[in-house]
């Protein structure tokens, strides 16, 4: 406790450096077996004792999901139009929404406010029977609309955008209102354009949750053509598991490739945003 | 603003500002609107409907009254996978919750930044990885006899453990899995609450005298509880809807041991097409659910003003 006080270094800082790079060796080691699996020929995919660091580098293993009869592209392909659509709907159907309930004043605001906010106590497994019903009436069974459809709206969303426009000083709208900017103007020119950390914070948090979503692909879509890649790679690991784990890991670590690259890029959003989300409930 | 509309009704509709303004704001939230109606609000009170209904999409429905609710209460299989989801819920929020909070506290105590930071990264990353990929890769590490689990436990003269195929270590490797997955998210949120806490007072209770323990214990968990209570709620309705974890790795089994009661909804739905009863069971999860997060709310409001 207590970072600044000015004493040495005591045994209960050592036991729990210990501790946090165990935890650490721990957290990375499933990763870094995944890593260094993906890399070893097929007949040492078993190999014990486990190696952690690559020791032969078969990059071709990186190649066989593709030359498989599995349609790896078409699952990356696939799977990154759901998750761009869905990206792209909610933040703008988020902002318009979050910028109206924060910045416009209209009757019953507060209580159509409130009714969207309470949606969120509805589980996804409540709803998903009249949807699928919904959608099969549709024709849209096997089709990727059956899933970006109701992810284009998100009540998170809207909430996460409301508080950060109404966290803008109001001085900025009367200064555009005194220029005769309408609301329209005022949303796209002045409370747009300075968004931008929240729209990433959202479009993050969407794109991965979209991006790893399992369930509802796994309701509505039934054709090689039309998996995502979650599906199709759960269901590799069924075909050839037992007999190829490097290649399953190959195919792992390029699906991991986006979420993590994102990290990297914008680890500090990701962690603020979520800290925030949390602590504010 | 109720005044002013008031007011001007009966008039030609002229277009003031304010009525401008209530436009434009009704026109923005129309897409949100039309979505939530559509893909929340229909489905939702047309699944309470379609729960007192005899409903299949093979067969035409009948009105049934309380039958699927009654049906219930005899239904074996619902106990077993009540109880099965009850017991990954107290074991995967009591360890996802410890974990992140033991680790949250050594990220806080002195430490490099750089190292600080190194460490919360990896412990968050699994949280961003999908929990099919994650199941993928541990149905390798759980094997029996070529598993790198059962390799490093037989150094601790362990023997080789069934993971997978034992009706009681198959719940286990899903919420060691799940703790490994998921502390991550507990751990940042415990570290923020942690750094929110002013430094004067440990300052002034150590000038007291009081040791760590005491420290741990009067200051830290104290202050530290509103966010206590939010990992808790937060993570049991989580757990409640385990589903993804589960049916990569064990897909229910062995027989029903691992099966959750989302897995059983979505088997009784889209498996076998009994959506009436389905409908009636997610019912039941949604009340433990709406209790939750009821009592989260009302809990927060009385705690929410601690500084």
């Amino acid at each position: 406790m207590g970072r600044k006080s000015k004493r040495g270094i005591t045994i209960s800082d050592v036991v729990s450096y210990s501790l946090l790079t165990i935890a650490a060796i721990l957290v990375a080691m499933p990763l870094l077996w995944m890593f260094s699996t993906s890399l070893r020929p097929t007949s040492e995919s078993y190999q014990l004792p486990p190696q952690w660091l690559p020791t032969e580098f078969r990059w071709e293993n990186y190649l066989a999901p593709f030359d498989s009869s599995v349609p790896f592209v078409q699952l990356f392909i696939n799977s990154m139009k759901i998750t761009l659509a869905v990206t792209l709907g909610q933040l703008v159907t988020c902002s318009l929404a979050g910028y109206a309930f924060a910045r416009l004043r209209f009757p019953g605001r507060e209580f159509l406010f409130l009714l969207l906010l309470a949606s969120l106590m509805v589980p996804g497994q409540v709803t998903i029977i009249p949807i699928f019903l919904l959608m099969r009436s549709l024709g849209l069974i096997d089709n990727h609309l059956a899933i970006i459809l109701p992810g284009l709206i998100s009540a998170f969303g809207v909430f996460l955008m409301r508080q950060f426009f109404k966290q803008m000083p109001q001085e900025l709208f009367d200064a555009a209102r005194v220029d005769g900017a309408g609301h329209i103007r005022s949303f796209l020119q002045i409370a747009l354009p300075l968004a931008g950390p929240a729209l990433a914070t959202l479009g993050i948090i969407t794109f991965n949750a979209i991006w790893n979503s399992y369930f509802l692909p796994l309701i509505f879509l039934n054709s090689w053509d039309n998996f995502t890649l979650p599906q199709g790679i759960a269901l590799l690991t069924g075909y050839m598991g037992a007999g190829n784990p490097s290649v399953v890991m190959a195919a792992v670590t390029m699906a991991i490739l986006p979420v993590l690259a994102v990290f990297l890029v914008a680890q500090r959003w990701i962690i603020e945003a979520l800290t925030r989300a949390g602590i504010k409930g | 603003m109720r005044r002013t509309t008031m007011h001007k009704r009966g008039m030609l509709p002229e277009i003031t500002p304010k009525r401008r303004e209530a436009i434009v704001g009704y026109l923005f939230i129309l897409p949100t609107y039309v979505g939530f109606v559509i893909f929340i609000l229909y489905p939702l009170i047309e699944s309470i409907r379609i729960s007192f209904l005899e409903f299949s999409i093979l067969r035409e429905s009948t009105y049934i009254g309380l039958d699927n609710y009654a049906h219930m209460l005899g239904d074996s299989r619902l106990r077993i996978v009540y109880m099965n989801t009850i017991i990954f819920t107290l074991f995967a929020v009591f360890f996802n919750a410890g974990v992140g909070l033991l680790l949250a506290v050594m990220l806080n105590r002195r430490l490099p930044t750089l190292m600080r930071n190194l460490y919360r990264s990896v412990f968050f990353f699994p949280v961003l990885v999908a929990h099919t990929y994650i199941a993928v890769i541990w149905r390798f590490l759980y094997q029996q006899d070529t598993g790198v689990i059962n390799y490093y436990l037989s150094f601790l003269g362990i023997e080789a453990i069934p993971w997978l195929s034992n009706v009681h270590w198959a719940m286990a490797a899903i919420i060691i899995m799940d703790v490994w997955k998921n502390t991550g998210f507990a751990m940042l949120v415990f570290l923020a609450g942690l750094q929110s806490i002013p430094h004067e007072y440990y300052e002034a209770a150590q000038l007291d005298g009081a040791n760590e323990r005491q420290l741990f214990f009067r200051i830290t968990i104290p202050l530290l509880s509103p966010t206590i209570f939010f990992i808790l709620v937060i993570f049991m309705i989580g757990a409640l809807q385990v589903f993804d974890t589960i049916i990569v790795l064990t897909a229910g089994g062995p027989g029903d041991a691992t099966r959750s009661v989302v897995l059983y909804i979505w088997e009784l739905a889209f498996r076998n097409f009994n959506m009436g009863y389905a409908a009636a069971v997610s019912m039941t999860l949604f009340a433990i659910i709406l209790v939750l997060t009821a009592l989260q709310f009302v809990i927060s409001r009385r705690w929410v003003h601690y500084e």
